[in-house]
């Protein structure tokens, strides 16, 4: 397979975004910051289109190019926006794009973690300390942006290592890779057989078997499902009668692989977790200070000085 | 055994036509290299963390998409780890960062430059 796009208009693709890129960076007011965003945002989606007409299909997949170019636009915000508030907001919009494009890759059980856990907890997490650690303006003051947040580092020399390195995954990417496998192709292990209970909940909700009767065998290979009457004679029941909600979910499958073919994994991921809770609850730890008169207010709230001043 | 995925898949999205692993891939990259550049630019300490965050959701946006090409699930099992370590690095650093913070009263990295020694 020869190469979907010519390398030679990918790295002038990569100049001209990382130009617009290191536009886009917030230099306090000295560079046209909206020019360079626009500049980015077209590149990106011009590489992108381009792709999408030599991809060569009859039905090209637009929520793909819709998501990508949302996700990478806000991904641009993220890093150009110099209210960090607001950089972070751009990145649940980053999270919510990626996980439409796991959807698009019927990846369902991780689109909607991403979006519980990373949209729900951890950008909370990040907005609670952005609001603790900055300064409110004083009353009757104008909000002034700090100094750091205007400012970019080294915008120029950034941007060229970042797409050079750009440059060089893309030319590997684009050395001429097949197309996704159809949603015909066979999906990981079946887990239908690991499940008994669910193929009998689903053959009773379609009628199939009735009050008393059980499955006692599934068989994937000759595809019957054997089903055992009161009087204890057996009956199978086809695959072309089965019923569509015999079918294996996404989740049940990443369930299946992630216990059954990682579980030490998921006992370091544990540990992992266990040890950042430990390590963030001992640094964020601090002595409180407080004057006598706090003190003693305190004491009086928690009914303490009753007692002291019973004993005294 | 695969009539019975044949039935499974029957009701996913058809319009992965059109886009190859190769898409997700640039998509994944460009997103990297945009976390690359705000981490190596921006001098707020929390906007480097959250740079971060961008590069994980592009390593887990490659990880899906391989696991698709390669029709298993070890991919999107592996995002799940992922998203703990994520979850971890943000616990740590935001206390970090908190600690930092109240040394100096201030966000910028360079306030600690002082550290490269």
């Amino acid at each position: 397979m020869g190469a979907i796009i010519n390398p030679f208009i990918l790295y002038g693709l990569c100049v001209l975004g990382g130009a617009g890129v290191c536009l886009a960076l917030p230099r306090g007011g000295r560079t046209p910051q909206v020019i360079g965003a626009l500049l980015a945002a077209l590149i990106g989606g011009a590489a992108l289109l381009f792709l999408g007409v030599k991809a060569g299909h009859d039905h090209p997949n637009y929520y793909f190019y819709v998501f990508s170019l949302i996700g990478l636009g806000a991904g641009l915000r993220v890093i150009t926006h110099p209210r960090p508030v607001y950089a972070a907001l751009y990145f649940i919009l980053t999270v919510i794009a990626s996980a439409g494009l796991f959807l698009i890759l019927s990846a369902e059980f991780m689109a909607f973690a991403l979006i519980i856990v990373y949209a729900g907890a951890i950008l909370i997490t990040y907005l609670f300390v952005i609001m603790l650690a900055t300064q409110a303006p004083e009353e009757g003051e104008i909000e002034v942006l700090a100094d750091y947040d205007v400012n970019a580092r080294e915008p120029l020399a950034a941007t060229v290592v970042g797409f050079l390195l750009l440059a060089l995954l893309t030319s590997m990417i684009f050395k001429g890779i097949g197309n996704l496998p159809g949603p015909g192709n066979a999906l990981g292990k079946d887990v239908a057989a690991n499940m008994p209970l669910k193929a009998e909940r689903a053959l009773r909700s379609a009628g199939l078997i009735k009050a008393g009767e059980t499955v006692s065998m599934i068989n994937l290979e000759e595809g019957f499902i054997q089903i055992q009457d009161l009087d204890g004679q057996f009956q199978k029941i086809e695959r072309r009668d089965w019923p569509k909600s015999l079918e294996s979910t996404n989740i049940e499958h990443v369930g299946f692989n992630l216990l059954r073919d990682h579980p030490g994994t998921i006992e370091i991921a544990g540990v992992i977790l266990l040890m950042a809770m430990l390590g963030a609850v001992v640094l964020s730890r601090k002595q409180v200070q407080l004057d006598e008169e706090a003190k003693r207010a305190q004491a009086h709230r928690l009914g303490l000085i009753e007692r002291e001043g019973g004993s005294a | 055994m695969s009539d019975l995925l044949t039935l499974a898949q029957s009701g996913y999205p058809a319009p992965i036509a059109g886009v190859t692993l190769a898409h997700y891939l640039f998509v994944s990259a460009a997103m990297f290299v945009l976390g690359l550049i705000g981490f190596l630019t921006r001098r707020n300490l929390i906007i480097m963390f959250l740079c971060t965050e961008l590069m994980f959701q592009a390593a887990g946006i490659a990880l899906v998409a391989f696991g698709r090409y390669h029709l298993n699930f070890h991919g999107q099992t592996f995002v799940i780890f992922i998203l703990t370590v994520a979850a971890a690095e943000a616990a740590m650093a935001l206390a970090l960062v908190v600690l930092l913070f109240r040394r100096k009263e201030s966000l910028n990295a360079e306030a600690w430059q002082d550290l490269k020694g």
